[in-house]
């Protein structure tokens, strides 16, 4: 019996002194921070870096792909682990992180620094996203790469055919009859198609579809909050979709934004709704025939303007984060105008207005007053948690339109049953 | 034991309790919601639909094609072995790598199908392959086949080739003629690795996931989307993860039954 006492006690001891020698004498912050992978993940980890070598506070990257993102970061904020410090989110997902109450209230943390909000040189539209309830609600993350749609198309082939500039869908649809019959002949021996667009079920064929839904006079639910994506207005949307969809590429109904980015690249279509991350990559010799032909402009209008949708990363700090104050002083330090403008030379766009005007980055970047003019006129996706599951059941139906499975009418009666339904669960 | 009850039968249990607990706006409830909600999504059956139409397709082209192969490489031939080692190439690649080259190949503007098929005068604008609601099935279907059919080949030629030489020689004593050999003597003893090969197949194909996933992402539209697809979106997409093991259930269920069907009728007759 004294033995096992003993014992013990003198494992009890080992282990004590073994912590004691451990524990640091100066305790090191450190912060861990989940990016998506690819240039808007990029330009953060690099600021993470530079904000190691400045502050000491020790910098942990979590990458993941785009599609696997969301999933990690809602597991482990739902399992309340801690894991993260800091999560970079696609605009879409913020009202269900909102909805379920994952993320701090940036708003007590930001008095505490003196600040009493965010500065008014971010631009509005990308303030409301990081708001909930939308624009008018607590403050609970800060954007960062100011993306919205632009319209991209050929200047050199509107010019060869005395074409209007696309200021409205019906200009867009006659280019694209004009060019696809006449440039028969095109890049890579074939034809360049009129238009191009992404039309693969989910994210893509929606994306693609709401500029000219809303353009339209579509809306995805009315006054009552009920959906009514099959109004006329809507139906006559998808129609026009569907008209577009003859000059584009055979296929279409399974294209994402890789294809639509090659046949841009490669000469072989004309026109497309495309994000600003691709602008880029016209001028690299490496991957673009069609240097110094494409121009960037606002979306087209209709019945109603043209307008954009919004796809903005923003950053939050978890609830469950132990080092909220600490994170916030990164997410602070990574806004500033000083650091987003390091973040655009990198190729995002920012979302502060001095940035987008600002000489050196318009010179680099000549789409910038287009982006600026989108961004500030741009529209989010319907602010709801249960958009992934909306726009998938929308996205499966626009692509079977698209690919002829159905008809556009059918299409869109089909589409808003399954999305009152999902509606309804959720009540 | 400790493992298996931690690694098995605790996710088992859990499974069964979150399927059966439904979020509502009142919190969580308990009951059979979710298998009932089953009846009315049209997602669900459509998607069933499309899983036992992929399954029943591939299993049976992969079946005719294993058999026929094993039986023509179970004689003596010259380049027998260099023909067998080629015929498993498919087999030895990872699914994910099989998705991606197919999808190349089937990308219907730059892919090499409709590149060689243009070589030949052959009009591809209407073979859009994965894009086209008629032909997407179709294509997911060949693509499996092209993975499979070896490993088919290659249990069966083993139950074959296990097969003795005495049953043959009293057939040819019979005199029967080849069919009647390959009928009453070649099937009967070959159904054990028959039994097997379906059995293995049957139950790969109905889970079917990194393939389509890569290839069409279950599109144009829904037109390849099977149940497993469906169940991955359910769970990490909508994160409604009581529903997604509730079809779960529902899968497994019928998985079991048609291995009790295979069971019984191969090994009772």
């Amino acid at each position: 019996m004294r033995l096992t006492k003993f014992l013990t006690l003198l494992i009890v001891l080992c282990f004590a002194s073994s912590t004691c020698q451990r524990t640091p004498h100066t305790v090191h912050k450190q912060l861990t921070i989940a990016v998506v992978s690819g240039v808007e993940g990029d330009a953060l980890k690099q600021a993470a870096a530079a904000y190691q070598a400045q502050t000491g506070t020790a910098m942990n990257i979590a990458e993941f792909p785009y599609s696997n993102l969301f999933e990690k970061e809602l597991i482990d904020l739902k399992a309340r682990t801690g894991a993260y410090d800091l999560i970079m989110l696609d605009d879409p997902w913020f009202p269900r992180f909102a909805y379920e109450q994952l993320m701090t209230d940036l708003t007590p943390l930001l008095q505490k620094r003196g600040q009493s909000g965010p500065d008014a040189d971010f631009v509005d539209a990308s303030i409301a996203l990081c708001r909930h309830p939308y624009q008018t609600g607590s403050l609970y993350a800060l954007p960062y790469v100011g993306n919205s749609q632009l319209f991209f198309y050929r200047k050199d082939l509107f010019e060869k055919y005395s074409l209007k500039p696309p200021a409205t869908w019906p200009d867009v649809l006659t280019a694209a009859k004009t060019i696809h019959e006449k440039e028969t002949e095109g890049a890579n021996g074939g034809r360049v198609y009129g238009y191009v667009m992404r039309a693969a079920q989910g994210n893509a064929a929606v994306a693609d579809f709401m500029p000219i839904f809303w353009a339209f006079g579509g809306e995805m639910f009315d006054a009552s909050g009920k959906p009514a994506v099959n109004s006329p207005e809507g139906i006559a949307a998808l129609e026009f979709m569907l008209e577009l969809g003859k000059y584009s590429p055979p296929g279409y109904a399974s294209f994402n934004a890789d294809e639509v980015g090659a046949h841009l690249l490669q000469g072989t279509a004309a026109m497309s709704i495309n994000w600003p991350a691709w602008i880029s990559s016209f001028s690299d010799p490496s991957k673009s025939k069609v240097i110094g032909k494409m121009e960037f402009t606002t979306l087209p209008k209709a019945q109603k303007p043209g307008q954009a949708e919004i796809g903005n990363w923003l950053i939050a700090i978890p609830r469950t984060s132990r080092n909220a104050a600490e994170a916030l002083e990164f997410l602070v330090w990574a806004t500033t105008a000083e650091q987003m403008r390091a973040s655009a030379l990198r190729g995002n766009p920012p979302t502060r207005k001095s940035l987008f005007r600002d000489k050196e980055l318009v010179a680099k970047y000549p789409a910038y007053p287009a982006q600026l003019r989108s961004l500030e006129s741009s529209r989010p996706r319907p602010r709801t948690p249960y958009w992934n599951e909306i726009e998938n059941a929308f996205g499966i139906f626009l692509s079977k339109a698209n690919s002829g499975a159905l008809p556009p009418a059918e299409a869109m009666n089909q589409a808003n049953a399954e999305i009152e339904k999902i509606l309804q669960r959720a009540r | 034991m400790a493992v298996l009850l931690s690694l098995s039968i605790y996710p088992l249990i859990y499974s069964v309790t979150i399927s059966l607990q439904e979020e509502t706006s009142n919190g969580i409830e308990w009951g059979l919601g979710n298998f009932a909600r089953l009846a009315s999504d049209n997602f669900f059956w459509t998607a069933m639909a499309h899983t036992f139409v992929y399954a029943a397709a591939a299993l049976t082209l992969e079946f005719l094609l294993g058999l026929a192969l094993a039986l023509l490489l179970n004689r003596q031939m010259r380049g027998r072995g260099l023909f067998r080692a080629s015929l498993l190439v498919p087999m030895m690649l990872p699914t994910v790598v099989v998705g991606v080259v197919w999808r190349l190949m089937l990308n219907p503007n730059f892919g090499a199908i409709n590149g060689t098929l243009k070589q030949f005068g052959i009009d591809t604008e209407s073979l859009t392959w994965t894009a086209s609601p008629r032909l997407a099935m179709l294509s997911v279907i060949a693509v499996d086949v092209w993975q499979w059919t070896p490993f088919v080949f290659l249990v069966l030629l083993a139950g074959l080739q296990a097969i003795p030489q005495e049953p043959y020689e009293a057939a040819l004593i019979d005199g029967s003629s080849r069919w009647q050999t390959f009928r009453h003597v070649t099937l009967p003893l070959l159904k054990p690795a028959i039994l097997i090969v379906l059995l293995l197949r049957t139950m790969d194909l109905l889970r079917v996931f990194d393939q389509i996933f890569i290839l069409t992402e279950g599109g144009p539209g829904f037109a390849t989307e099977t149940i497993s697809l469906y169940i991955y979106r359910t769970a990490f997409r909508f994160f409604d993860f009581g529903y997604a093991a509730a079809m779960s259930f529902v899968l497994l269920a019928l998985t079991n039954v048609i291995s009790v069907i295979y069971i019984r009728f191969l090994s009772h007759r």
